[in-house]
């Protein structure tokens, strides 16, 4: 009796799971729409994903989207395991840099489409092996990112500082900010837990000592954290915070949200993040209006560094196709279309992002002044130095950072430590 | 006094019993030692495919060199050499010890309190209910909350002020050591109600009468928790005990991760954390899988220890 049951119920599961499988399958019929798996954090919202989905889908009738949602700072966790198992979704997302590099053996090099995709794009090399197009590429972009300052004219109004005007060097940024402390409000918004502040200032001040090539040393690690052009960045970068420039529980709180929102309070002067994906000018001006958010370049160390001037420009989010994909032509024609003009189009309108492909209707631009001097600013690119460094260096520079602010450690102690870092990630051991 | 009306023959025969009849007894111990073994296979199964073949799969990969999420390569010890000239592992390594060494109160805390709730202390009801509400607040959204709490302008520092200790206002997760012991803290409030509920159901094993004769003997309350309470609660502290001295140093992920991300600097790095830092935003699986190797053995070994003592407690006959 007893043995029948379990015989009994043995059956039923296997008939359930073989139930399950087959209802598993159906996205890849033979005679119906492929349908391709995405993984993406959803950089520009989720309005904008579903603009994506609808429109691509309107247009490309024997493919489907079944976009798989991860918060951003849930992403590695997620995709990890997708990649160490080779299996799982047919287009996944990435930042460009070493980020990507670290996992390109996941993607399908892209081979003469990069050329085509390239064409159309005000920029592309972020996703392309040792930032050069002559080499691999393994994705493919369609936002343009970098860093700004911005600032709260009223703010600075208040601190009897000239929002027309805002700091351009060094010395006057300093000197802006004893203003805006003495008018009872924080200078520069900032949050150093985690590692987003220390991976968008940094670059902002190495371009005041480094050359495109040293930026491409950084990348292949063969330039030294005790060289003295870094230990400069280093000091300069610590200056932020040990000057006071900064809200004095900067290194326990994060820059997102908590530093945004010290600025979106209207608390601070400046906040320096980024032109597109996240926390940009829009959400800025949705929260202290368009007319009183300004925006500059970070203030000028070295007027005569050839970079000194230039922005530090990124590709956003860059989508390739997985090796493991079964599904690899739909996936390049979704990731081409993704790069193309009617989604640079999708990308302005819904994710008021700043888009890469120069085709672009320039009448669906934003019509708020900082997003126009944001244009100015990213006519001049050069490399970012911070998607040059590898996660234990990126993590170093921001506990560095950290301590430094506290008092804990030395300038020079911070160099030892981002040494050992470059010496410990496993992407820029030389010989690899 | 009874007089039996039995004759003497059935006398014998209520005394002597008939040999028993012998039935095959192979058939039914068989079909019983099957059903036991089909009840314990689903359990054998999921901790072997969930518990002994990940680690197994990690002391493989904690043998590997692998760069970001490519192919790997056999290190040999290299990984776990390498944690001895790390100052990030050491730190993490000193940072669990300084919280092993919070042991204590993890363990005497929710005694004490339990026992007060026990003997029907004014509010006991009120209290039971809402010193384990924390325990039923997810982790994350703790984190979230307490670093809003801890800021150096949050209510705690406001409080402190208000009521005029303001030198104890202090930056609760910006010092070196008081980041750490505001994270162990802010876990102790996380995880205490589940403590009290512990020992709660101890303490219901106690008999009453034991209690109360204690009580009516003069002894105070320290003295029944010291001399009754905890002799006869011993099984109970030594699971808590234990449950304690692995938790601490596995279950304080999800606040580090909300809370402090392991900073200022390494002040708040513990081993778990690191592992996902290593593994994850590093990419390096051979390191990560070393260090949680080593963490495993440091568990291991301070579990050990606890759980020997638990079940020899728990195994002694009554004297």
């Amino acid at each position: 009796m007893f043995r029948r049951r379990l015989t009994g119920v043995l059956a039923a599961g296997v008939a359930t799971a073989a139930m399950l499988a087959g209802c598993g399958g159906g996205g890849d019929a033979a005679d119906g729409p492929v349908t391709l798996k995405v993984l993406t954090w959803e950089p520009g919202g989720s309005e904008y994903w579903q603009q994506v989905k609808t429109t691509f889908e309107a247009s490309h009738q024997n493919i489907k989207l079944d976009l798989q949602s991860v918060p951003f700072d849930k992403y590695p966790e997620v995709q990890g395991p997708y990649i160490t198992s080779q299996s799982g979704p047919d287009v996944m997302a990435n930042n460009a840099g070493l980020e990507l590099f670290d996992r390109r053996g996941a993607y399908v090099p892209l081979g003469d489409r990069a050329a085509e995709i390239n064409k159309d794009l005000v920029t592309y090399s972020g996703a392309c092996e040792g930032f050069d197009t002559s080499k691999a590429c393994f994705g493919v972009p369609f936002s343009y990112q970098g860093n700004v300052l911005y600032f709260n004219k009223d703010v600075l109004r208040g601190a009897g500082l000239d929002p027309e005007n805002p700091p351009a060097t060094w010395d006057e940024f300093g000197a802006a900010c004893e203003a805006i402390k003495n008018s009872g409000k924080t200078c520069l918004a900032l949050g150093l837990s985690g590692t987003f502040p220390a991976y968008w200032d940094f670059p902002e001040i190495a371009r005041n000592y480094l050359t495109e090539d040293d930026i491409r040393g950084l990348l292949a690690g063969t330039l030294s954290w005790k060289d003295p052009k870094l230990v400069q960045v280093l000091e300069k970068l610590a200056e932020i915070t040990t000057k006071g420039w900064t809200n004095k529980n900067a290194p326990s709180i994060t820059m997102l949200p908590d530093g945004a929102d010290i600025f979106q309070r209207g608390d601070a002067a400046f906040a320096g993040t980024i032109i597109s994906d996240a926390v940009n000018w829009e959400a800025f001006g949705k929260a202290l209006g368009d007319d009183k958010l300004g925006v500059t370049r970070w203030p000028v160390i070295n007027q005569s560094a050839p970079l000194a001037g230039k922005f530090s420009g990124i590709e956003g989010a860059v989508y390739g196709v997985t090796q493991w994909s079964e599904k690899k032509e739909a996936g390049l024609e979704f990731i081409t279309w993704l790069a193309g003009k009617e989604n640079g189009e999708l990308w302005v309108k819904h994710a008021k992002g700043q888009p890469l492909n120069k085709n672009v209707d320039p009448a669906l631009l934003p019509s708020s002044p900082a997003f126009k001097k944001i244009q100015e600013f990213v006519a001049e690119p050069t490399l970012h130095a911070g998607v040059m460094l590898s996660g234990p260096e990126a993590d170093a520079l921001a506990r560095g950072w950290q301590q430094i602010t506290l008092g804990q450690l030395t300038v020079d102690k911070w160099a030892d430590q981002m040494q050992q870092a470059l010496e410990r990630s496993p992407t820029k051991k030389q010989g690899n | 006094m009874s007089i039996s009306t039995a004759s003497a023959a059935d006398s014998a025969v209520a005394t002597n019993p008939p040999p028993p009849v012998r039935h095959n007894r192979r058939p039914r111990h068989a079909r019983e030692w099957w059903l036991g073994a089909l009840l314990v296979l689903p359990g054998m199964a999921l901790a072997v495919t969930f518990k002994l073949v990940p680690l197994i799969r990690g002391v493989i990969t904690s043998f590997e060199s692998s760069s970001g999420f490519g192919d790997s390569s056999f290190a040999g010890w290299d990984n776990y050499t390498r944690m001895f000239d790390d100052p990030v592992v050491l730190a993490s390594f000193r940072n669990a010890l300084l919280v092993v060494a919070t042991l204590p109160v993890w363990i005497v805390l929710p005694l004490v309190l339990a026992v007060l709730i026990h003997q029907r202390a004014p509010g006991w009801k009120f209290f039971r209910a809402v010193y384990f509400v924390p325990y039923t607040i997810a982790p994350i959204v703790v984190g979230i909350m307490f670093r809003q709490i801890l800021s150096p302008d949050g209510p705690i520092n406001a409080l402190l002020r208000a009521v005029g200790l303001e030198p104890l206002a202090i930056e609760w997760l910006n010092g070196q050591n008081s980041a750490l012991f505001s994270l162990v803290a802010v876990a102790l409030w996380s995880f205490f109600g589940l403590g009290v509920m512990t020992y709660l159901a101890g303490l219901a094993t106690i008999p009453e009468e034991v209690l109360e004769a204690a009580y009516l003997d003069g002894a105070n309350f320290w003295r029944r928790l010291y001399s009754v309470v905890v002799p006869m609660l011993r099984p109970t502290v030594a699971y808590w005990s234990v449950l304690c001295a692995s938790g601490v140093l596995i279950w304080l992920f999800p606040l580090i991760y909300a809370l402090t991300q392991g900073g200022p600097g390494n002040a708040t790095m513990l081993p778990e954390y690191l592992v996902f830092l290593t593994t994850f935003q590093f990419l390096d699986r051979g390191y990560g899988s070393a260090i949680g190797i080593a963490l495993f053995v440091f568990v291991a070994v301070l579990s050990i220890f606890s759980v020997r003592h638990m079940f020899k407690e728990g195994t002694r006959k009554p004297r």
